[in-house]
């Protein structure tokens, strides 16, 4: 199979998730679909590994999957606080922030 | 135009900067006492900052403290005068090296001062006069609880002002021009707590920041076309570099003159800062800071010798406002800002000079040190009579003040014959040689020049017999008074030196031969001859003073109660009616002419500025919108600046 | 059961590690393990000593370190980052102004009830739980460890050779201060809102950069910036892996430095984070995140910087014009310094545009003073309370010079610095900026950038007048007395901005003989 369909295919991964940022209200969804961007990145990074004939891409996609999760524990705790004070993960609720 | 075309290519930059700048001597080699030339600007900028910094401990002598110091500029300027006079003309030119700022490896600007015969002059006036306002101030600010801090400002004036004139480079220059705008900026807002005062200083702060973008400019058109910002080597340079570079480079350093000279198109903030003390209307606003943009084209006079655009746009902004301040000086009721728009008038001859070129740059200077010191003493006397009447400004609550003020009428009356072109004083000489050069090069410039010095003779009648002359109009309260010797001495100085201070550079000292070497003269051919033309401008201006004297000193003119101030008025002006040539050759057309600049300065310049203000801060709000505060909104407009990204990306490649 | 054939396996190469390059990167990072080490064994009543000897003791001798190093350098960790002159530099610049930062966070004599930080980040504000906490006058004393990591980060990000050790530094830097931006004491709502809005935007931008570095190394084969330069030179036509790349790239570093129009976290979270940490960011990020963009653009895309360019001039005019445009009218102090750290963002990147070696030591030394007045800013920013907290609203600051002049004072000199008035370091580095930029051939972005910065100087110079020319207000705010920990941070500060414009040579020197990356 043609590996240009893996790099359409992560293209679109990343589009999704760009849009699940822009449309969508829960911060946690908003999280995932950040978190889905990442993982189009990944898909690319192994298809790139694939076509170059090296596994540089393969391990950074370890490295991203690692950082991933580090970004996962720092979320989540600060929308659990969010949370715990405003009962709400919606994110447009909170602005009192602006001009 | 492209700026980009201006530009060497980096291997063309010199590698080293010329070491031993050619024609001039290290202070070192020079010895004496220029090693020492450093101190001009230490002392007063030491006694800004023990002021500052010493706070209320230095309140009982600070005001000595800041007096001695530009005193101390002063004794050492004479000294290196006598010693310059004493050296052959090529060891002149005196450079002290002090420190190197290399910017990125690549521009090397020596924090170095310069001195030559010009910037000599330049300190000679700014610490001779700066002391003797200094002096001066201490009887007038007697009673401010800020005194110190009045003082302070001051000394940081002068430190800054004389940075300015002994900079040997752009950058060094542009240092001491910020420096003396933001003194000037502090004094003029010195009585923060009239709303007025703060309204004229934020109007001197945006008209001088827009001069000041003009230098920047030119700063930065310099480091393109030259790669350099020395005086001696951006002059050196001046002649290789194309016509297009030179001329934006003469056009922005004559904007930034605009703005700190207050001439036309940016003038209008000068009438307003005479909100500030009267001692910094005479220092800075009359005979030092106001001509540094004289100071600033006559230095460059290289660069202007070659930018035929920007000269004539030089001289066409002199003519302007040489006639329109003196206009502007005929209407005025307010002493100080009759004298703020005589200013305006005297710069525009500076600039009319200037415009000349090598014909009229030592005129230009030399009407320059002339103005410094007539006009210093014209203010110090008109603060002396305010001082005496409790703050009134407006003329027309003066009147034969000279049976009380004996001393400051004497003082007045030295100015106004320095100023009016009568022989043997000082315009006379000053003023004559810059009509000559005028209609030597330039017959329209000439004639507008005598006009002008026709409209001098009539405002400064004006102003001497509304004050000192005909009948008392005095307010009920006003009890006036001679001012202190404190006060009275520096006039009485200053008066010397409005008396003969031409006789002294013609006669005496060789102006024109002392200027040379810097300015480059170039001798010119009168149209016509030389004693008709003197006999012709001493009639234009003592038609002046006779038209002024009948006006308003020799009618007598009804003793009023200073309530019924509209009864005044209308009696004046009923008077003018009876005068059909003064009213039509003065009187109205000055009217109209005032009331449209009036109109102009506020509807078109304070419109311009107020108009900018807002579209600027209106833009700001539009801007302010997109901050909605909410975060998906933030995301969206990220995703729009990354699809404008590629938006370029693709349109760059394409093109 | 499988028993494998014992083979002797190969010797597994480990790469070299040059201690004293790697020094002050590996104090700074384990110091901040230790510190988390502390946070979980230590006792209570101890920990803040620990954690302070920990912070200064690392920050000051990773700066040591650094000076030592000076000189020297090349590729450490099998070149996955290189440490050079601009990265030694950087690092020495990242360390002061962290050190600064760190006296500024110390203080705990300016809130009656203890330092910046909530005693408990997890508690819900207004709880029995944080009052209870509050009254004991607990001390958090986590964000030491997180500080630590997030300044490890910043000097690992402007040292990355290549792109994934660049994007694990962003991350390294970026997280901790996610965090730190939710724990102020006051005004708790603000601050989680900015952690929450500054956490989901700057997590959308490492995406962005994430991808556009999976592009390029689709382009490229590799992620070594040096390989990724010469692929670009030997295939010089046109190539979207490439292009594309190189945007998304620009985007995730864009943010990080507020560039309009990837700006709009910066206000809000330099508004809601507790101010020392604003400080902190502000000035690290910024250092941090040019030092990693410089290194990009000049190692691996100057190839087809004609491609990149127009783009960066696009987004250059934009940032400093809505930067400072924005800031006029802008009546809340913190707001507008960060409007005002927007619009330096684009007069930095006259210097990225500029790819000259004075265009880099010129922004590099641009950087190091902005830092330093930026943390004094906010240093004297947080002095100025009343009994809810800091009082940021500017008409409040009216009559400050009055009042307390040495503060103001300090405050006004930090406002000429951003100016740009002559004599403070400010003016050199602006000016050998746009001097830089001009000589590479960019008149005309270095016209509007001055129009840009004379409209600057009026909001800096409006709150100079408000402090100064107007009388104060009756119920005004008052100024806390601070401990020596925020004075010496002010006290620096100032001093620096003085000093660096009067006598700049020395640092414009070390910054010009550190004008060239190693590949």
């Amino acid at each position: 199979m043609d590996p240009g369909n893996y790099i359409i295919l992560s293209s679109i991964l990343f589009c999704i998730g760009a849009l699940g940022v822009l449309l969508r209200r829960n911060a946690i969804v908003v999280f995932m679909s950040v978190e889905l961007m990442l993982n189009a990145a990944n898909l690319a990074f192994v298809t790139f590994a694939r076509m170059h004939g090296n596994l540089e891409g393969q391990a950074i996609a370890f490295f991203v999957m690692i950082v991933a999760a580090a970004e996962v524990v720092v979320g989540l705790a600060i929308i659990m606080t969010i949370f715990r004070t405003r009962r709400s993960v919606s994110i447009d609720e909170p602005h009192l922030l602006r001009n | 135009m492209n700026l980009t075309s201006l530009q060497l290519p980096l291997s063309e930059l010199p590698e080293e900067p010329v070491e031993a700048l050619t024609g001039t001597l290290p202070a070192e080699a020079a010895g004496g006492y220029f090693p020492y030339m450093w101190l001009l600007v230490a002392l007063p900028a030491f006694g800004a900052l023990v002021l500052l910094v010493g706070g209320k401990r230095t309140n009982a002598w600070g005001h000595l403290l800041a007096c001695l110091l530009p005193i101390g500029s002063f004794v050492l300027a004479c000294l290196l005068l006598a010693q310059m006079m004493g050296a052959p003309v090529e060891d002149r030119l005196v450079t002290l090296e002090m420190w190197d700022w290399t910017f990125a490896g690549m521009f090397d600007v020596p924090f170095a001062l310069r001195l030559d015969q010009l910037s000599m002059v330049f300190v000679m006036l700014i610490s001779g006069v700066g002391s003797l306002i200094h002096i001066y101030s201490i009887g007038y600010m007697a009673e401010d609880p800020d005194r110190r801090k009045f003082f302070a400002y001051l000394n940081l004036f002068v430190a800054a002002m004389l940075l300015l004139v002994l900079a040997n480079n752009y950058l060094l220059l542009y240092v001491g021009w910020e420096g003396v705008g933001l003194a000037s900026y502090l004094l003029i807002g010195f009585w923060q707590y009239k709303s007025s005062a703060a309204v004229a200083a934020k109007k001197a702060f945006v008209m001088n920041r827009v001069g000041d973008v003009g230098l920047s400019v030119a700063v930065m058109l310099m480091f393109v076309t030259f790669g350099t910002v020395t005086f001696e080597q951006v002059f050196a340079a001046a002649p290789e570099a194309g016509d297009t570079a030179l001329n934006l480079i003469g056009l922005a350093l004559l904007l930034a003159a605009v703005g700190k000279s207050a001439q036309f198109p940016l003038q209008a903030w000068l009438l307003d800062a005479m909100e500030g003390p009267t001692p910094v209307s005479a220092l800075i606003h009359a005979a030092t800071m106001v001509t540094a943009g004289v100071y600033l084209i006559v230095r460059s006079n290289a660069i202007f010798d070659l930018a035929s655009i920007a000269v004539t746009a030089v001289l066409a902004v002199g003519i302007i406002t040489m006639v329109a301040g003196a206009v502007i000086a005929c209407a005025k009721d307010e002493i100080k800002k009759s004298l703020a728009g005589s200013t305006m008038s005297q710069i525009g001859y500076m600039f009319v000079a200037a415009g000349l070129g090598p014909a009229g740059y030592v005129f230009a200077i030399f009407h320059l040190l002339m103005h410094g010191m007539f006009k210093a003493d014209l203010f110090l006397s008109a603060g002396s009579v305010m001082h005496g009447m409790k703050d009134e400004k407006n003329m027309r609550f003066y009147g034969a003040l000279r049976k009380v003020m004996l001393v400051t009428t004497i003082a007045f009356i030295c100015g106004f014959l320095g100023i009016s072109g009568l022989p043997p004083f000082d315009s006379f000489f000053s003023k004559d040689d810059i009509i000559k050069a005028a209609l030597g090069t330039n017959w329209f410039a000439g004639v507008a020049a005598i006009a002008a010095a026709g409209l001098t003779a009539f405002y400064m009648t004006r102003m001497l017999s509304m004050t000192f002359f005909g009948d008392k109009r005095w307010k009920e309260e006003a009890d006036p008074h001679e001012s202190p010797s404190v006060m009275t001495v520096p006039m009485l100085l200053l008066s010397v030196g409005a008396l003969f201070g031409g006789l002294f550079f013609v006669y005496v000292g060789d102006i024109v031969g002392w200027l040379d070497p810097i300015t480059g003269y170039q001798p010119f051919v009168l149209p016509i001859n030389d004693t008709v033309l003197e006999i012709v401008t001493l009639v234009v201006v003592l038609t002046g003073i006779t038209l002024a004297w009948r006006q308003y000193a020799s009618r007598p003119v009804p003793q009023q109660p200073p309530q019924q101030v509209s009864v005044f008025t209308t009696a004046a002006r009923n008077s003018l009616y009876d005068d059909a040539f003064n009213e039509a050759v003065f009187m109205r057309p000055g009217q109209y002419l005032t009331r449209w600049l009036v109109w102009f300065d506020n509807q078109v310049v304070d419109g311009a500025v107020r108009g900018i203000a807002s579209k600027v801060s209106g833009a700001g709000e539009q801007v302010k919108r997109l901050q909605t505060g909410f975060a998906r909104s933030y995301a969206l407009l990220m995703v729009g600046g990354a699809v404008l990204i590629g938006v370029v990306f693709v349109v760059a490649r394409w093109l | 059961m499988i028993i494998l054939p014992l083979v002797e396996p190969p010797p597994i190469e480990l790469p070299e590690l040059d201690w004293l390059l790697l020094g002050p990167m590996a104090l700074v990072l384990g110091a901040a393990v230790v510190g988390v080490m502390v946070e979980a064994f230590a006792p209570r009543s101890s920990r803040r000593t620990i954690q302070l000897v920990l912070t200064f003791g690392s920050l000051i001798g990773a700066f040591v370190l650094v000076v030592l190093a000076a000189g020297s350098g090349g590729p450490v960790m099998a070149s996955a980052a290189v440490i050079d002159g601009p990265a030694l530099f950087l690092q020495g610049g990242i360390l002061l102004v962290a050190l600064l930062a760190a006296l500024t966070m110390a203080e705990r004599h300016v809130d009656p009830s203890g330092d910046a930080f909530a005693a408990r980040a997890s508690a819900m504000p207004g709880s029995e739980d944080e009052r209870q906490f509050t009254a004991r006058g607990y001390l958090q004393t986590e964000v030491w460890p997180l500080f630590l990591f997030a300044v490890g980060g910043m000097m690992l990000f402007p040292a990355s050779n290549d792109l994934l050790t660049m994007f694990v530094a962003l991350e390294i830097m970026s997280l901790p201060l996610y965090l730190l931006a939710g724990m102020a004491r006051r005004r708790r709502l603000l601050s989680q809102e900015s952690a929450l809005k500054y956490f989901l935007l700057g997590a959308f931008s490492s995406a962005f950069f994430l991808y556009g570095a999976a592009l390029v190394y689709g382009f490229a084969g590799t992620v070594n910036l040096g390989g990724i330069a010469d692929a670009v030179t030997a295939q010089p036509q046109m190539s979207g892996l490439l292009l594309g790349g190189i945007a998304m790239i620009a985007v995730g570093m864009l943010f990080k430095v507020a560039a309009v129009p990837f700006h709009s976290w910066a206000p809000d979270v330099y508004q809601g984070a507790p101010t020392p940490v604003t400080g902190f960011m502000a000035a690290g990020v910024k250092v941090a995140a040019f030092g990693a963009l410089l290194r990009l653009m000049y190692v691996a895309f100057a190839g087809s910087e004609w491609d990149w360019r127009p783009a960066f001039w696009v987004i250059a005019a934009l940032t400093f014009f809505v930067g400072s445009i924005v800031a006029l009218v802008q009546s809340d102090i913190k707001r507008m310094l960060a409007y005002s750290s927007i619009a330096h963002a684009g007069f930095l990147l006259l210097g990225v545009i500029a790819v000259t070696p004075e265009g880099l030591a010129a922004t590099m030394f641009y950087l190091v003073t902005y830092g330093l007045a930026t943390v004094g800013a906010f240093g004297v920013v947080m002095l100025v309370r009343d009994d809810t907290g800091e009082n940021t609203a500017m008409e409040n600051w009216r009559g400050l010079g009055r009042t307390h002049p040495w503060l103001a004072g300090a405050f006004a000199l930090f406002l000429l610095s951003f100016a740009g008035i002559p004599l403070t370091a400010g003016f050199i580095g602006k000016f050998s900026v746009f001097a830089a930029a001009a000589a590479a051939g960019e008149g005309w972005l270095v016209l509007l950038a001055v129009l840009a910065s004379a409209i600057a100087a009026f909001f800096y110079i409006r709150v100079v007048v408000v402090m100064f020319f107007s009388d104060p207000v009756g119920d005004g705010p008052a100024v806390a007395v601070p401990s020596w920990f925020t004075r010496t941070a002010i006290a620096f500060g100032a001093a620096a901005t003085l000093v660096l414009g009067i006598f700049p040579q020395p640092v414009l020197e070390w910054a010009a003989q550190a004008d060239i990356f190693i590949r």
